[in-house]
């Protein structure tokens, strides 16, 4: 609770400052720039909220750099120390393919070695199984790796806990951005019914005015 | 590859899941062992379609279609988003994958759309959320998720996100739970055998059992108070862990990466099962009885133990998944639970920019009332005066008086509105004393139609 609430506080301030930054430089935006600049400063101020403890954070500041648009508003929002940030393990993509050529020659080996076996010995159900299982969630630790942002170059275990931090800051997020949004909703309704009362205002006020400035009227003509 | 083949065939509706993270009319990916209950479908529209087609995979094209026709005419506008984007979702569908709500998830709208009207707003957000969700998580979510449209739409996004999220028992949570791995598994909720969690023991587990037997609406509050338990439970039953299977120390190779990586990680956390473990690249695990000693099958062991405990840690954060086990189904609810929190995030960045449209966020009149606690320091005020003179209606304009209201309460300010026109008025009967009578009128009649244009 306690980290929730502090990194609330600090995605506020975050997001916030980034936006003023925003609207300074575009005054006339239609919604879809708007949407996408609110979001760039949410996603900014997550991560810079971290303070690069977690490789996910330090993965999205550094795509955002790489992005024309997005530069500026990073380079402005965050302070100098923290804008030294680069994407980890660079260095392991070209492991990361060597291995997987060498995984899928194992894969290959293993799945031809199961074949034979199953040929011997009729088709042990378990060993299928446990393959169908690890082809499964191989597939699946793939995807989350595009999910989680600079998770392509992380091994399994670091997958999983950036995944979970990750989840956590994003309910984090989803949280405020749904306060705020519905902070406002609320306010421009009650603002709307405010209108309402204040039309019936309006004219009987008016209705008033006019019934005594006739009235004057009246008696200073007769 | 003839073994593929073979196993090409059991896989075929695995092979039909496309994850695409990255679009937004994206498609839904489908979980063939998660188990939902057609009655619980069945009362979202549409209800005499979702039974006719249950169990039927390959009627889920026509499917599509029979929905794209019956949700226009039959849904409430929100469904109006859609745009075409059903189209591309049309995927083709597993077995029993209709169960999992295929015809109800919504895009969220890829082309801004205003709305016709700010009350569809949490409609549709509450409508998309739960349609998100409908297609990953399982029964208990249900009875909250299914509500019919526009009514409290917020009180069931409350299993999900606007919750307080309890950061802190579960990143105490993940510190001390690495200790050991290895032995934390002995505690986990039964599980079966099966993808790569095959050594794990059932040992009561009992903040787990709890968990699963709690109703998911009050699963989050009590996360805290079970990850505690959890906590505490964990480290007590390490010494007869230890007794049971981590006493003895088998030295490992150095050769195994991902557990060197993940040792210098994790080991600082400090396996108490190693205890005397000299250099921080090996893990001392003891061969189990009946199983292989080989150093690469206790090394795929301790990693496997790793990861397990890990996708436990997972699976108290994604709601819904205390009933689920294995790996594979484990990380397609993550999968879907991260895609599902990043959709939203577009979509209320989405809603932000519609409702706000100058960007001009006064939060600490918005939120005063909401569950922040005190926020220090000023936010971004953004040089709104105190704009009360009301005669001019703009949208910006409302927005600004909106923010201000938030802050003072709309009481107030009624109160206030009178006697600005009276103000008014004292200038009308005054204009009315200085001049004749025709001017008078004139004037009269030039005033009131600037706001009688107000008038519905």
């Amino acid at each position: 609770m306690q980290t929730s609430s502090k990194l609330k506080k600090v995605f506020i301030k975050k997001w916030v400052k980034g936006l003023e930054i925003c609207c300074y430089s575009n005054k006339n935006m239609n919604a879809i720039e708007r949407k996408k600049k609110i979001k760039l400063c949410a996603d900014i101020a997550l991560a810079s909220a971290k303070n690069a403890t977690t490789s996910w954070s330090n993965a999205l500041i550094f795509e955002a750099k790489q992005d024309e648009e997005s530069k500026i508003l990073v380079n402005n929002l965050l302070g100098r120390r923290e804008l030294k940030r680069f994407k980890p393990q660079n260095t392991n993509h070209h492991m990361i393919k060597y291995h997987k050529r060498v995984r899928s020659k194992k894969i290959l080996k293993k799945s031809r070695s199961v074949s034979q076996r199953m040929k011997k010995m009729g088709p042990p159900k378990s060993n299928l199984a446990i393959f169908i299982a690890k082809r499964l969630v191989k597939k699946r630790t793939q995807v989350l790796k595009k999910l989680v942002p600079g998770g392509e170059s992380m091994d399994e275990l670091s997958l999983i806990r950036e995944a979970l931090d990750y989840i956590l800051s994003l309910e984090v997020q989803v949280d405020v951005m749904r306060s705020v949004a519905n902070a406002t909703e609320v306010s421009i309704q009650s603002c709307l019914e405010i209108l309402n009362v204040k039309q019936k205002i309006e004219t009987c006020v008016l209705i008033g005015t006019y019934c005594r400035v006739l009235n004057y009227v009246k008696k200073s003509n007769g | 590859m003839a073994g593929d083949d073979e196993i090409e065939g059991g896989n075929r509706d695995e092979e039909q899941l496309h994850y695409n993270s990255a679009n937004l009319p994206s498609d839904w990916p489908f979980n063939t062992s998660n188990d939902l209950t057609n009655t619980s479908m069945s009362m979202v529209t549409n209800p005499t379609i979702w039974d006719h087609h249950n169990t039927t995979s390959q009627n889920l094209g026509a499917f599509c279609d029979m929905n794209l026709q019956n949700n226009g005419p039959t849904s409430s506008s929100s469904l109006g988003f859609r745009k075409g984007n059903l189209v591309d979702v049309c995927w083709a569908p597993p077995n029993s994958a209709i169960k999992r709500g295929g015809g109800m998830f919504l895009p969220p709208p890829a082309a801004p759309m205003l709305p016709h009207s700010l009350s569809q707003f949490p409609t549709d957000s509450g409508f998309i959320e739960r349609a998100a969700r409908l297609s990953s998580f399982s029964v208990g979510n249900f009875e909250d998720m299914i509500n019919p449209l526009g009514n409290a739409p917020e009180s069931s996004l409350i299993p999900y996100s606007s919750r307080p999220v309890q950061g802190q028992p579960q990143e105490g949570f993940v510190g001390d739970g690495f200790k050991s791995p290895s032995g934390v598994n002995d505690e986990s909720r039964p599980k079966q055998g099966g993808s790569g969690f095959s050594g794990n023991n059932s040992e009561g587990g009992g903040g787990q059992d709890e968990n699963s037997n709690e109703g998911i609406g009050s699963k989050k509050r009590r996360r805290s108070d079970q990850d505690t338990e959890y906590n505490q439970t964990k480290r007590s039953p390490q010494t007869p862990n230890e007794a049971i299977k981590n006493n003895n120390e088998v030295q490992q190779k150095g050769d195994n990466n991902s557990n060197s990586v993940a040792n210098k990680s994790s080991g600082k956390q400090g396996k108490q099962v190693s205890s005397d473990a000299n250099k921080e690249e090996y893990i001392h695990v003891r061969a189990r009885r009946g199983q292989a000693t080989n150093s690469h099958s206790l090394a795929e062991r301790v990693r496997r133990e790793k990861i397990s405990e890990r996708m436990k840690f997972l699976q108290d954060l994604v709601p819904g998944c205390s009933k689920v086990t294995g790996k594979a189904v484990m990380l397609d609810e993550i999968i879907n639970y991260v895609q599902s929190l990043q959709r939203q995030v577009e979509f209320l960045s989405m809603k932000l920019a519609t409702v706000n449209p100058r960007m001009d966020f006064n939060l600490e009149g918005l939120l005063a009332k909401d569950m922040l606690e005190s926020r220090g320091g000023p936010s971004g005020t953004l040089g709104f005066g105190p704009d009360m003179t009301m005669p001019s209606f703009n949208h910006s304009q409302m927005a600004i008086n909106s923010h201000l209201m938030a802050i003072g309460g709309y009481k107030d300010h009624a109160s206030n509105v009178p006697s600005s026109w009276d103000d008014e008025l004292h200038n009308i009967v005054q204009m009315g004393l200085n001049s004749n009578t025709p001017i008078g009128s004139q004037n009269l009649g030039s005033a009131p139609p600037g706001h009688l244009k107000t008038e519905p």
